[in-house]
């Protein structure tokens, strides 16, 4: 069974943010104090209160002005690099069924430093009284009922699609060649690593810097373990022990 | 850049025999089961209503709490022919306009030159408003004019309102302030 | 809507000019996006790109209130290259008119102007007609004096420098965007047009959106899948509030409010039935008495309708100039009213000109404010520059209930009535609308019954019990008493209605008081089948799946349309002119697919079915400001003259002498405009006091181009003044390459615009309304204000 994967068309996207809201409404995380910072992208960044969040990006392609959207969530990678950061049993779990990456409160035991560290999209976000990291859990709680989660049901242009990996794929390629019509620089960001499949009608970079966690210019802010720690971490027997 | 292509490949190729074993522990989601849960006959009563936006007019679904009364989710109803389950920002936040602190509670009533509202009961204001009604109306209604036509009016009351009405609120709002002779009625229609 | 939102899919070209869907419509995107993979273009025409400009296949800028000149340009094209659908402009529009010899324009005048009252008299632009009254036609379009030939006429002057110079757009963005949409003329071609407020906010409101019919029908877009002439209606019941008519000159159905001269129901009917001798043209508002009739039975059951009409108020005229939102407010100021019911509305900051609204809201004796929240309204006496001490105005808050915490319809743009149920408890009592109106006029009545008073029989004989049940509103009692009853037993075509039954549609109501109808456009809502509005069935026939109809699921005015004007979506053998998305046919024997504009067979009747000669209105002769649209610059500019004319603005314009304007004025060298976004609404009180949403957008800014930030020394961020003639605001700045300098007639213009979501009363960080830089100026026909174009300085804080 190879679980569940969200396609997101971004070519389709409007920033109406009904997707950042109804993540919000859902799992009715507070809101966030604000104020403008000469953008209409808001919150700045994600955080422990949003876990879902509207990227606005203005760029000149070929002396043309494009507004890109950028809706971004954990990517539920299809290998969780954040799971082999832990030590707790249990603070991070990888669903069988769904492929959902799913922190638990337990991640408060864990180093943030590391569990951040090691996701290549910077998505882990720490609550600063209790010590628990949050992300996007795929709603489990609605996909394991049959429904779709917020984000994708509220989304009115088809931009976020949900459903068996299978059937992702599929929709993906598919639009890829149909966004190649207007967008010939379209492309799939990281299909084959994680479960949030972006469609990109530009290079990845020119969105966000940590759209695909390969490109060249993605500066991840944080200072990243080196190859070597990272694996040694990942081959710890005890580690894996516990999460079999 | 902390990890590049390669590396990411290789991580995700020696892990993959752990993760087919990855489990998810009860004691983890009995949160999240909770809000799936409270979306059932047992524990909420559901409706549909429209958007309270816009004029797309988009359907949601709202559950209330049997218990508290309150709504307790509110989404896009996927059978809706128009919008098929999405809304907007503003249409997916309905849910924080029935539970919200900053709503006033009982009418308020701010005497000329106070400088602040007190909390009246409903029952005092709609009186002292019938009252304020009746003697402006009472005192500059014409019923003719200086040809001796026959008018039957005030220019003394306006009424400003709402396209935030349903419409058989509407109706009979109109009925009410035709009834005592208003002309001067306006709403957003006309902005 | 002439159309409705699942139609957009079926469209060719989406035109989107004076909105910005994707923002503030978002759901509308759905459809855009579907006829966009259907191989639909999108076209985008706004001062300002923004999230709508982003998923357009074509993008153009133009300086805000130049859109009848790009317009004009167009219909110039069309002519020019002969791209008219000549078969439908003849048979369904009146093109082939023949105007009165009288009729003349010159120098942007027409004939009739009276520049002492700054009003038309229209008689000279009225159609010459033969000894029946029915006007002469030249199918030809040959004659010299047929609508078709003075359009050609008025519009060759709308050359594309002329166009290009005072409108910003190039002379290639202009071919573009003509080249393709006007490929949507030819038969089984369809383009929209998709309009809201960035049409109507101008001294020339009306115009815009006629010079767009006005293309529509020259292609033959009307009536057809696809196309249309689409509103797009920003509050929720704002159609149904239209409908019930909340407006001064008309009563619920848009049967006109009684003027003075109109003394009994009998000339007033008389005046408004219109009567033509054509027996193709089914001149539907021959029925007004019925309705009107309905009306007054309704409103008072115990009354005939003639005695009802004498208690009904009689208006001096019907002038926007005299009743509408600017001049109430001018009247306000002037210490005219002593009472307001602000019910559901915050205009101290929604109208244009806040601060001379919130100043006349202190002129008042007593406020009554009916909200959610609290607003700049019922608060304005602690506002800013407000001194609580001086201001002797009384205000009543009354706390309302939300839409879900009760039960009623509201009606969408396109025209569905769409019933809602009650789910959650308002959480500590507050009221639903209805039942404060309800109880309220209860007291009034309690107190002229008790004590009598200035001609009591309107209220005291309203049929007031008819709207509640055991002392409660009733929103299905309304609903049906909206649909209409039968008052007695009457027989129509052999059958015998019952006294009490409920009238099944508009076409048995009756004159003679033997029926009751609140609102004749919803006769046919609530009927004996139960009610209409809360259906929720999907099912379609074939013809009907094809292009997105569910005549099953909720209901639509009138009689369940679900596209007006479709008989001219058909040739005169009924055959439809776009066979792949056909929104009637004729089978032979009868119509199928959505209910037809009548059910006469193809051919028998015009398709214009509610105009008394039966034809899409190319000339206009009803309009304040001309037959045809005609250039002006908005009331406030950045330029002395224009190419069309040496009348520089609406000459029919409502303005206030005693009122600045900003006419290439030094202090206030930008263009201003006021918009929305997707995540606030309106003066923003909903939204204001919502967490999510004022996280998303929390305070008011200004959009500016990275020029006008040079220039000015402004930095991205931070906070800058906006000043006008009426006011200043700060705004934070967002210098945004989506706004950029437009060439007007070889001079760099700049453009900056704000949101009208804010309000100084909450968050307390969150800013002013941009409505105090707004002025109060508006079209001669509707009284709208304009607010989408008008003259401001930026400068650093």
């Amino acid at each position: 069974m190879d679980g569940k994967t969200f396609f997101v068309d971004l070519t389709k996207c409007t920033a109406c943010r009904g997707c950042q809201v109804a993540c919000k409404q859902w799992k009715k995380l507070p809101a966030e104090e604000t104020v403008n910072r000469g953008s209409h992208q808001n919150p700045e960044d994600l955080s422990d209160k949003t876990i879902r969040l509207v990227r606005f990006q203005e760029q000149v392609i070929d002396g043309a002005l494009h507004w890109l959207f950028f809706p971004e969530q954990c990517r539920h990678c299809v290998i969780p690099p954040c799971q082999m950061a832990t030590y707790e049993e249990g603070s991070i779990i990888h669903d069988e069924a769904t492929g959902a990456v799913i922190y638990t409160d337990l991640t408060a035991k864990e180093s943030f430093e590391d569990i951040r560290d090691s996701c290549p999209y910077n998505i882990p976000r720490q609550d600063p009284e209790t010590g628990i990291i949050y992300k996007c859990d795929m709603c489990i709680d609605r996909v394991r009922v049959g429904k779709l989660p917020a984000c994708v049901q509220s989304c009115p242009t088809g931009t976020m699609n949900f459903g068996d990996r299978e059937d992702m794929l599929k929709l993906a390629e598919k639009r890829l060649n149909e966004a190649r019509e207007k967008y010939p620089e379209a492309q799939l960001v990281d299909p084959e690593d994680v479960r949030v499949i972006y469609l990109a009608g530009f290079a990845p970079e020119l969105y966000y810097a940590t759209l695909s966690a390969y490109a060249d210019a993605s500066p991840i802010r944080r200072s990243p373990m080196n190859k070597q720690q990272f694996l040694a971490k990942m081959n710890n027997p005890a580690r894996r022990m516990t999460r079999a | 850049m902390s990890m590049n292509r390669r590396h990411f490949l290789k991580l995700s190729a020696t892990a993959a025999a752990v993760t087919a074993f990855g489990g998810l522990g009860c004691r983890h989601t009995a949160q999240a089961v909770d809000r799936a849960t409270m979306l059932t006959p047992e524990w909420s009563k559901q409706t549909t209503t429209i958007c309270c936006y816009c004029a797309v007019g988009c359907g949601l679904i709202v559950n209330t709490s049997l218990k508290t009364k309150m709504a307790v989710n509110i989404e896009g109803d996927p059978d809706h022919p128009v919008n098929e389950g999405a809304l907007c920002a503003k249409g997916a936040s309905i849910w924080q306009l029935n539970d919200n602190e900053r709503r006033p509670a009982t009418p308020l009533y701010r005497a000329p030159g106070s400088d602040k509202f007190k909390e009246v009961s409903w029952e005092w204001a709609l009186e002292q408003i019938a009252r304020r009604v009746k003697k402006t109306r009472d005192e500059s209604f014409v019923q003719r004019n200086a040809q001796g036509q026959e008018i039957n009016r005030t220019d003394a009351i306006a009424s400003l309102g709402s396209a935030a009405l349903d419409n058989e609120e509407c109706w009979a709002y109109q009925t009410m302030l035709r009834s005592l002779g208003l002309v001067y009625i306006e709403h957003q229609a006309r902005i | 809507m002439t159309n409705h939102w699942i139609d957009i899919q079926n469209s060719d070209c989406v035109l989107i000019m004076g909105s910005n869907a994707a923002e503030n419509h978002p759901i509308s995107f759905k459809w855009v996006t579907r006829a966009q993979e259907r191989g639909a273009t999108l076209i985008h025409v706004d001062p300002r790109f923004t999230r709508t400009s982003a998923k357009a296949d074509m993008y153009a800028g133009l300086r805000s209130g130049s859109d009848i000149a790009v317009l004009g340009g167009m219909i110039k094209y069309i002519l020019d290259n002969d791209l008219i659908f000549k078969e439908y402009v003849v048979n369904y529009t009146n093109a082939s008119f023949v105007v009165s010899k009288d009729y003349d324009f010159k120098d942007g005048l027409f004939s009739g102007y009276n520049p002492e009252t700054r009003s038309y008299d229209k008689k000279s632009w009225a159609f010459e007609t033969d000894a029946q009254g029915v006007p002469v036609q030249d199918a030809s379009l040959k004659h010299p004096r047929c609508v078709y030939q003075l359009l050609k006429q008025h519009y060759q002057r709308y050359e594309l420098d002329k166009v290009s110079a005072i409108s910003g757009l190039s002379r290639d963005e202009l071919l573009r965007l003509y080249k393709t949409y006007t490929a949507t003329g030819k038969a089984d071609k369809a383009g929209t047009i998709m309009y809201a407020m960035g049409w109507t906010q101008h001294t020339v409101g009306v115009q815009n959106i006629r010079c767009m019919a006005m293309i529509q029908l020259l292609l033959g877009n009307i009536g057809v899948a696809g196309g249309g002439v689409n509103a797009l209606r920003g509050e929720s019941n704002v159609q149904g509030s239209t409908d019930q008519c909340l407006l001064y000159h008309i009563l619920p159905g848009y049967l006109k409010t009684p003027l003075v001269d109109e003394q009994t129901l009998e000339m007033h009917n008389t005046k408004y039935t219109p009567v033509s001798k054509d027996p193709k043209s089914a001149n539907w508002w021959q029925n007004y008495p019925k309705y009107m009739n309905s009306l007054l039975k309704s409103m008072w059951q115990e009354a005939t309708p003639a005695d009802a009409y004498r208690w009904l108020p009689k208006l001096d005229n019907r002038n926007a100039s005299e009743y509408a939102w600017l001049t109430l407010f001018d009247k306000m100021d002037d210490g005219q009213f002593k009472g307001l019911f602000s019910w559901g509305m915050n205009p101290a900051c929604s109208g244009a000109n806040s601060i001379k609204t919130r100043q006349a809201l202190g002129k008042l004796d007593w406020l009554v404010n009916v909200n959610i929240f609290p607003n700049e309204t019922g608060w304005f006496w602690e506002g800013p520059g407000m001194n609580p001490k001086e201001i002797k105005t009384e205000v009543f808050f009354l706390p309302c209930a939300v839409s879900v915490e009760k039960e009623g319809s509201v009606t969408n743009s396109g025209r569905w009535m769409q019933w809602r149920y009650k789910g959650p408890d308002a959480p500590n009592g507050q009221k639903p609308d209805g039942d404060i109106m309800y109880e309220l006029m209860e007291e009034i009545r309690h107190l002229y019954t008790k004590e009598g008073g200035a001609y009591p029989e309107p209220i005291t004989n309203l049929s007031w019990d008819a709207i509640a049940t055991r002392g409660v509103f009733d929103a299905h009692k309304v609903a049906k008493l909206i649909n209409g009853y039968f008052t007695r037993d009457v027989e129509i075509k052999g059958k015998v209605y019952k006294k009490g039954t409920l009238v099944p549609s508009f076409a048995f109501l009756q004159e003679d008081g033997s029926t009751m109808s609140g609102n004749w456009l919803y006769c046919h809502s609530y009927t004996e089948k139960g009610n209409m509005a809360a259906r929720r069935d999907p099912s379609q026939t074939p013809e009907q799946a094809k292009i997105g109809l569910y005549p099953n699921w909720s209901w639509c005015w009138p009689v369940n349309r679900r596209i007006l004007y479709n008989r001219a979506s058909v040739d005169m053998q009924g055959k439809p002119y776009a066979p792949e998305k056909p929104v009637i046919q004729w089978d032979g024997a009868k119509w199928v697919g959505d209910v037809p504009d009548g059910g006469w067979a193809p051919g028998t009747k015009h398709a214009f079915i509610m105009r008394k000669h039966g034809h899409g209105q190319i000339f206009g002769p009803g309009r304040a400001d001309g037959p045809m649209p005609e250039y002006y610059e908005p009331l406030e500019c950045p330029v002395k003259s224009h190419p069309f004319s040496s009348q520089l603005h609406n000459p029919t314009a409502i303005s206030f002498d005693d009122e600045q304007k900003a006419v290439c004025d030094p202090r206030f060298p930008f263009v201003g405009t006021t918009y929305r976004v997707t995540e606030h609404w309106q003066t923003g009180v909903m939204t204001r006091n919502q967490g999510w949403l004022i996280e998303a957008e929390p305070q008011v800014f200004v959009e500016l181009s990275p020029e006008l930030a040079q220039m000015r020394g402004i930095e991205n961020g931070e906070k800058v003044m906006v000043d006008s003639l009426r006011g200043s605001i700060w705004a934070v700045a967002i210098v945004t390459k989506r706004m950029k300098p437009f060439a007007i007639q070889g001079v760099e213009v700049h453009q900056v615009g704000l949101p009208w979501h804010f309000g100084w009363t909450w968050p307390k960080d969150g800013g002013d309304s941009a409505n105090i830089l707004t002025p109060s100026v508006g079209d001669p026909n509707t009284g709208i204000p304009e607010t989408k174009a008008f003259m401001v300085n930026v400068r650093k804080a």
